[in-house]
Order: C-alpha cells, then structure tokens, then sequence
C-alpha cells in the first residue's frame, strides 16, 4: 500500500497529528495574547491586598475599584467628553472624505489628479512627527483648550479619503449615469445613490474613526490642560502618576475605558478585519 | 390608456433657464466636494509639515514669538549626545520592530490562514489587542512586569529572571518596548497578511502538489513571491510606523518616559520633551524636520514604485 | 417622441479618433438597431445621443433640438443599460419613481405612473422588492419599468439582453418589440448581436471601426449587403467567400467553381472579386466543385457541413437529412442568382 503513495501525500495519522500540533500552537499563542487583558479584567477586581497574586480569578472579588474610580475621580465627565469627541470627529470625517473620495474617484475636474497625488503625500505622516508645529498652529488659531481644538485636527487623515476612492472606483459608473439620466444632479446622486450604497464601508470606517478618536491620547494630552476638557486616556496616564501603586485602580479604569471597544468588536468584528484586510492593498 | 396620452413628466425642455453647461457644473460639484477635506488636510496637516521643515530656523519662545536663528538649531543638534542616542534608538527599534512584525504578521496569518471556525476565533484573539487603546496596554504591560511581584517577574522567577527590572534596567527597556510594540501591532500586519495569503488563487497550490510539491517547497516557491506585494507594503508600513512613532509615542511616554538612562527616547519623543518640557520649539522643529524629510521621501519612492498606490501585480 | 437627427459625429479622445463622423436619421417612432462588432464605436455613439459623452465635433439634435450642450437630464431620453444599473438600496417601485420624483411629480400621480409601467411590464408582484431579490428577467423588465415611467422623447438601450441566459434573450426580444409596438416611442438599440437586430430592428445601422457601413431594413442588408463587411456580419451562420475572377461573363474560381453572372452585373473582364454565398444556398452533388467533408454538425432540422476546397473552409446547411461523414470527397454548386460580386480591392458590391 503505502509504497504506492506518492512523496508528498501523508497518512491519516500524520495529518492528525499536524493538524493537533497546529491547533496547539494556536492556543497557546492566543492565551498568551489574551493574558495581559485578562490580568487587568481580573486586578480589576481585586483587592489591595491580593493585587499581585498569582491567581487569575480574584479570591475576594469586589466592586470596590470601579465605585472609587466613580466617585473619586470626574470619571464620568472624562467618559462623556470622549464620547463628544469621538462621534463627532466620526461622522464629519465620513460625510467629508466620503465627498471627497467621490470626487476624486468620479467626477472629472481639472486639478484632480494633482489633488489627489498632494493629499496622497500625508498618507505616512503620522501625529508625533508634527505634533510640534500643529501645536503652534493651533495655538496660534486660539484653538487651545476647546472641543474646536480636540475636534478639528483629528478630522482630516489621507487614509480615509484613500480608501473610500478606492471603493468608488469599484461602483459601476452605469448607477450615477442612470441616475444623471433620470435627472439627477451631482449632489442628488452624491446624497440618494452614492451614500447609500457606500453604508457597509462608512460603517466599517466609523468603527475604526470612533477607535481612533476614543484611544487617542497624544492629541489630547497635548492640546487641552484644563481637567473640565480632559480625555479618558490622557486621564487614566494621569492617573497612574497620581496613584503609582494602586494598581486596582488604575486596571478597573483601564476595563473601564476598553471595555467598550472590546465589546464593539465582538459585534463588528468581521466588518472590522475585513475593512481592514484590504485598506490601500487594492 | 397608454403612456403616451399622459403629459410629459419633464415638461418643456428647459434649454432656456439653463446658464451653466453641464460639465461646467459637474466641475465645481468636484471641487466643492473636495473643498472641506483639502482645505482641512493643507491646514492640519499639510501646513504642519512645511512649518516644520522651517521651524528649524527659528527660536520660538514660548508666548508664540519668533526669531529668526539660522543654523543654530541644527548646529545645535550636531553636537548634542542626546540626539544622537535618540537617533540610535530609533534605529535600533526600526531595526527590531520591523522584522519582528514581518515574522509575526506572516507567522500568524499562516497559522489562522484556512477559514474555519476554530481560526475565526484565532483571528478575533490576535487582532484583540489593536482595541485597546496604547495607553492602556502601556498600564497592563508596567503592571505586569513590575520588579519581583508583577506576574511575568514572578513567572519568571524560577529561572532566575525575576528580579529583573524589564523597564527600570536600560539593557532591556528597549526589548520591552519593541515586545509590547509587537503584541499590540501584530494582529494588525496578521490581517494584511492573510489578505494577500486568500488573494492567491488556490489552483496554484494544486498545480504545484501536482508537480510534486510538499508544503515548504510551496511556501518557498509559490507563497513567498506571489506575497511580494503584501510583503513590500507590510515592510514599508512598519518601517514608517517605527520611525514616524505611530504606536512608540504613547507606550513610552506611559511606560518609561524616555528612560531609564534615555535608552528608550526615541527621536519623536525626544522633539516633544524638547518642545513640551522645555519650551524649546525651534530645536524641536529641527528634529522634526528630519522626520518630515525622511517621511516625504519614503512616501515619493513608495508612489512611484507602485504607481499610485497599487499594491499588486498588474 | 421624437426624430433623432446625427449630424457629422465626431468623437476623439485626446489624439484618437474614434467616431468619424457619423450621418444619420431616425424617424419619429422608428426602432433603430445600432449594431457591429465590439470597439465599433456603436455604444460611444448611443452615450453621445444620451449625453454621457461629450460630442467632440458635428450636432445631435432630439426632436429639433441641439442637444450637444444640454445635460442627460435635459435630454429627455431614458437608457436601458447592459448591467441595468438598479439602485441596489431602492425598491423596484422607488427605482421606477426615482426620475419622477426628482421632476417634483406630485405623490399620487407617481404611482399611478409606476402602477401603470408595473402593470405594462408584469411587475406588479414584485414593487417592494429590492433589485437583489430578482431574477435577471426581472431586473431586465424592472430597467425598461424605470425608462417608461418618464415617457421619454426617446429610449436609448445599451446592449440590454447581454446578460441574459439565451432562452430569456428570445423571450425578452419580443418583449422589447411587443412594447415598441404598443408606445411607439422612437428607440435607438444597440447590439453587437446580428439575430437581435434582424429580429427587432425597423432599420438596422451595421457599424465599423467608428464608420457606419450600411443602413437599411433587416431584409435589405441580409439580400443586399453593400460591401464584404457588412455581407460577413450580417446573417448566421456567415456567408461564405470564394474569391475568383471574372472570365468570359462568368464567375471563376480557382476552387473549381464556375458560375454564370447574375443578372444586372457588368463587371470587366478579368476583374478580380470575392463571391460571397450563404450557406442555404449551396448544394451538395454528383457535380460541381470538388471538395473535402470536415465538419458534420447536425441540429436536428438542419446539418450544417463544413466543407475544404483548397484549403479554404466552405459552410453549407443541407435541409435534407443524409449521411455524410467528415473525410468524404464531394462536389458542391452555388445557386448563380444567389451569389453577391464584391470587388476584391476594394470590398464594394459589384
């Protein structure tokens, strides 16, 4: 029998055992990957006391870590600035590069290529490299210590517009000839075919805005002093100068401020890898 | 009845009212769509970089006054250790971090690459750490090492590596920072990866186990090269991600501030301490300047070789 | 409704001339069938007429109207498209009422509007339903649905059964020609399908390399092609071509086929021409032109045969079941009163 089967065939056997070792390397990869967030849900709910012993499930649990991080701290204040911040960075963000995007995939205009080619040159730009003259910028536009100032430079990113043209160029170009023949103007397709069609990848990308926009911190931490503006991460590093052993604390904010984008990616998780699988590749 | 006896929904051709052409309008619907983002982007971002290219020259105080101070930023900058070790920090980070995300990337998507339920679990657990925000993660990876009682510390103690200061001691600070760096990013390159993995067409893998092939002859002949796309952007990614601090900014001002001995200062952090700490915006602008420069090259080689961004095989 | 006037069309892009300038009429009501092979420039000619592309030189007008500058919109046409272009987040009913609406037609005359068109069209059932949920059929009716609503001056359809399986593509046909008939709307169809324009067109225009070859009834192209492309790409299987000369007031081939000239053709002698023949009218016999069977294709109520003399591949359909089998020598004729002269330089009809 097993003469006869050809080199690069393997037995029942070996494939099982592949396979087993496989899935074994995949589990322990994953545990450790899954560890360090475990660890801070489960100091979370620690005591003082038994912070930094070794077992993963609290032998006491208790509440009392999150109660302090409510009570003692304008927690709540720093949640809801967050939130304003986020959302409205997101959604003007998706109404301008979505414009843009549409633009530059499909309406003809001379200049558009050479736009498209400036934009394209802050696609690797990131914040550290330019935190410092952005700063004097807005400084200089009286924007420090505002929501403007929080809101307004997180708005424009290259990557965006990148890959909502991206996606433009894929629709048929018959829908906006349809619709140019049925009567429509340039902002009525834009407004009643385009964005409509385009909901799966603005949702997509709202997710990742919404991500971008609550973790940020350097910005943040950057552009306001003053504690009535402050913001959930440049709080809770705050926060760990301020109470540097008090882990408890400091984890059960930490679970605090990740828990909702853990939980927002166990609902979007494929739209959100598969957004992500294909940015700028195509 | 038929249609025709109903009046014309469009009524009389409206030649008359008309004053623009149509392709007239079509033009300035173009650019009005552009408007918002161009405006924003040469502001906020385009505006930053010339000014930083710029602001090398001048003294800035820190009321917002200027003085125009030649060379004496980058003269400055020649003869101050602490750059040049910042310089070597980011190199060697660079040097670290981006075959280690390379190896990581590729390592995983090929673990998780067949779609099954088992893998989609996978999958969501290695892209895990990219939701939380790199402050948290900094907070969790601080914790977790603090000397002798921190749980990696005293996982490691039996070894004899518990006493271990991973970021307090300047030997490992950077190893630290690369590692963590690693963790939060790699699920991220693994997503890249595996996209360029189910864009080869699996008739591929058959033809070659026809030929005989086994699975390291078709990683070797048929993965690898048919990945090159993939792989050129994952290593340019990275390589910008590393030097331009996309993720280093916030681990090392939460995890070891720059230190211990200025060992994990990279050069973004060093700017920022400048500017921030020391009011020295002009020096800061120096730096940044040389960030900018290497950043705006990257980005004209990376367009040109790929004529606009396309990433495959054409 | 309204006659379509193009007047030394022209279209370039950057230095490519692609439509060289292109003459031609459609009457009120007229069902005019744009066909050729694919490049020919019959779709960039159908998008001028809509507006979709600029008209680099020369005048449309819709009804004696200059329409060159004038929007799509302005047009007061309807297109039909190849991929239907339905607007996947609308319903059929709110795909069909977009135009209207967009006229600032009040509510209730929309739907009776669309009711009407769904009724027309047999699309009653399905108005709240979204394009995905159709069947290609559907979608294709649900397109047309969209173009009557408006009750345009004239419907313009850009390949429309392409993507139609082939017994759809029969049965939609005689729709289009059924609701033709019934709006009497001017209509300008394009096709690279020969049969779909036999079958529907009142004229047929047959297209080339941005040049229009000959325009003319179905029947009149099919018996009186005037020149060797418009011969070749009207009717199926093709006509076949046997070049040759004419020697004394016959036509001669060194294939071995003679055939005496039909009526009406003075041609000089020793002029070298092409016969084209359709391959109805070639029969299979005792005597004539040798020949080699190659291929036997049987349909059931014809055989198509293809035959080599001299290398040169020869189509024949035989209406009479025989046995014959690739291999077998044989001789073949031409009905003489059949056979179109074309000139071998020039390709032109004799």
């Amino acid at each position: 029998m097993s003469e006869r089967v050809p080199k690069y065939r393997y037995t029942a056997g070996q494939v099982t055992i592949v396979r087993a070792i496989w899935v074994l390397i995949g589990a322990v990869l994953a545990l450790m990957t899954l560890f360090p967030l475990l660890w801070m849900v489960s100091i979370s709910f620690k005591t003082q006391a038994e912070m930094f012993d070794m077992g993963l499930v609290p032998a006491n649990p208790t509440l009392d870590n999150f109660r302090y991080v409510f009570t003692q701290v304008d927690f709540v204040r720093y949640l809801l600035n967050t939130f304003f911040v986020a959302a409205t960075v997101t959604l003007v963000a998706l109404l301008f590069h979505s414009m843009a995007g549409y633009a530059l995939a499909r309406l003809r205009f001379p200049g558009r290529e050479a736009i498209f080619l400036t934009m394209f040159s802050t696609f690797l730009v990131s914040l550290p490299v330019i935190i410092v003259p952005l700063f004097i910028l807005v400084r200089s536009l009286g924007m420090l210590n505002s929501f403007s100032g929080l809101i307004i430079p997180s708005i424009f990113n290259a990557f965006g517009i990148f890959l909502l043209r991206q996606f433009y160029l894929s629709v048929p170009r018959e829908l906006e000839e349809a619709a140019l023949i049925d009567g429509a103007g340039h902002f009525r397709i834009y407004w009643s075919v385009i964005l409509p069609i385009s909901r799966p990848i603005l949702s997509a990308l709202a997710i990742l805005f919404f991500l971008a926009n609550w973790n940020a911190f350097l910005w943040p931490l950057t552009v306001t002093r003053d504690p009535e503006l402050r913001l959930v991460q440049v709080a809770i590093a705050g926060f760990q100068g301020q109470y540097t052993a008090a882990w408890n604390y400091i984890m059960a904010a930490s679970t605090v401020v990740a828990l909702p984008m853990l939980v927002l990616f166990l609902i979007f998780q494929r739209q959100i890898m598969d957004s992500l699988k294909t940015s700028g590749l195509k | 009845m038929t249609l025709q006896q109903t009046d014309t929904a469009a009524g009389p051709r409206p030649a008359a009212r008309r004053r623009l052409s149509f392709r007239t309008r079509e033009k300035i619907a173009g650019y009005l769509f552009v408007l918002p983002d161009a405006l924003g982007l040469l502001v906020f971002v385009g505006l930053p970089m010339l000014l930083a290219l710029g602001l090398g020259f001048f003294e800035v105080d820190g009321f917002g006054g200027y003085r125009f101070a030649g060379l004496a930023n980058y003269r400055r900058m020649w003869a101050d250790p602490l750059f040049w070790q910042s310089l070597g920090a980011t190199l060697l980070y660079a040097a670290m971090l981006v075959p280690s995300l390379y190896v990581s990337g590729l390592g995983l998507a090929l673990l998780v690459e067949r779609t099954n339920a088992w893998n989609g679990v996978l999958r969501a657990i290695f892209f895990l750490p990219q939701m939380v925000s790199l402050v948290v993660v900094a907070l969790i990876w601080k914790m977790l090492t603090v000397e002798k009682i921190g749980a990696i510390s005293r996982a490691l103690s039996p070894l004899g590596l518990g006493g271990i200061s991973f970021l307090g001691n300047p030997d490992w600070a950077m190893f630290a920072v690369v590692f963590v760096s690693v963790w939060f990013l790699m699920g991220f390159y693994m997503l890249i990866f595996l996209g360029g993995l189910q864009d080869i067409p699996k008739e591929y893998y058959e033809a070659a186990r026809i030929d005989g092939a086994g699975p390291l002859s078709s990683f070797w002949f048929i993965t690898l090269p048919l990945l090159r796309p993939t792989s050129f952007f994952v290593l340019l990614v990275s390589l910008v991600t590393a030097v331009a601090g996309g993720a280093a900014f916030d681990l090392i001002y939460v995890m070891t501030k720059g230190g211990p001995a200025n060992s994990t200062s990279l050069l973004i952090f060093y700017a920022y301490q400048q500017a921030f700490q020391y009011n020295s915006f002009g020096y800061a602008g120096a730096i940044a300047s040389i960030l900018v420069a290497v950043l705006l090259l990257v980005t004209l080689v990376m367009f040109l070789l790929t004529r606009g961004g396309r990433f495959q095989y054409e | 409704m309204s006659a379509v006037d193009i007047d030394d069309v022209v279209k370039t892009y950057g230095a490519m001339q692609v439509i060289h300038g292109v003459d031609l009429s459609i009457a009120d009501g007229e069902f005019v069938v744009l066909v050729g092979p694919s490049g020919c420039g019959k779709s960039t000619l159908l998008r001028m007429v809509a507006g979709l592309e600029d008209i680099s030189g020369g005048t449309i007008s819709i009804g004696g109207t200059v329409v060159n500058e004038l929007a799509p919109k302005e047009r007061n046409i309807a297109m039909v498209f190849q991929n239907y272009a339905l607007y996947p987040h609308m319903t059929v009913a709110q795909n069909m009422a977009f135009s209207l609406r967009l006229n600032r037609v009040g509510r209730e005359e929309i739907r009776q509007k669309v009711e009407r068109a769904a009724d027309i069209l047999g699309l009653g059932a399905l108005l709240d339903r979204y394009p995905a949920q159709l069947s290609g059929g559907q979608r294709q009716r649900v397109a047309m649905g969209r173009a009557i609503v408006r009750n345009p001056e004239v419907f313009l359809f850009d390949e429309p059964l392409s993507n139609l399986d082939a017994k759809l593509r029969v049965q939609m046909r005689a729709e289009i020609g059924e609701l033709h008939q019934r709006l009497r709307t001017t209509t300008i169809y394009v096709t690279h399908d020969q049969i779909e324009a036999m079958t529907m067109a009142d004229r047929i225009v047959v297209m080339n390399a941005g040049r229009v070859e000959q325009v003319g009834s179905p029947l009149e192209l099919y018996d009186r092609p005037r020149n060797l492309f418009v011969a070749g790409f009207i009717g199926s299987p093709a006509m076949n071509f046997i070049p040759g000369r004419i020697v004394e007031r016959q036509f001669r081939s060194p294939l071995g086929v003679v055939a005496p000239l039909p009526r009406g053709i003075n041609a000089a002698e020793g002029t070298e021409v092409v016969c084209g023949i359709r391959p109805d009218q070639i029969t299979l016999g005792d005597e004539g032109a040798p020949a080699e069977v190659s291929v036997v294709e049987p349909t059931g109520a014809e055989t198509l045969v293809v035959l080599r003399a001299g290398g040169v591949p020869i189509q024949a359909v035989l209406r009479d079941r025989r046995q014959i089998r690739p291999g077998e020598a044989v001789s073949f004729r031409l009905e003489p009163e059949a056979m179109h002269l074309f000139d071998a330089g020039t390709g032109v009809r004799l």
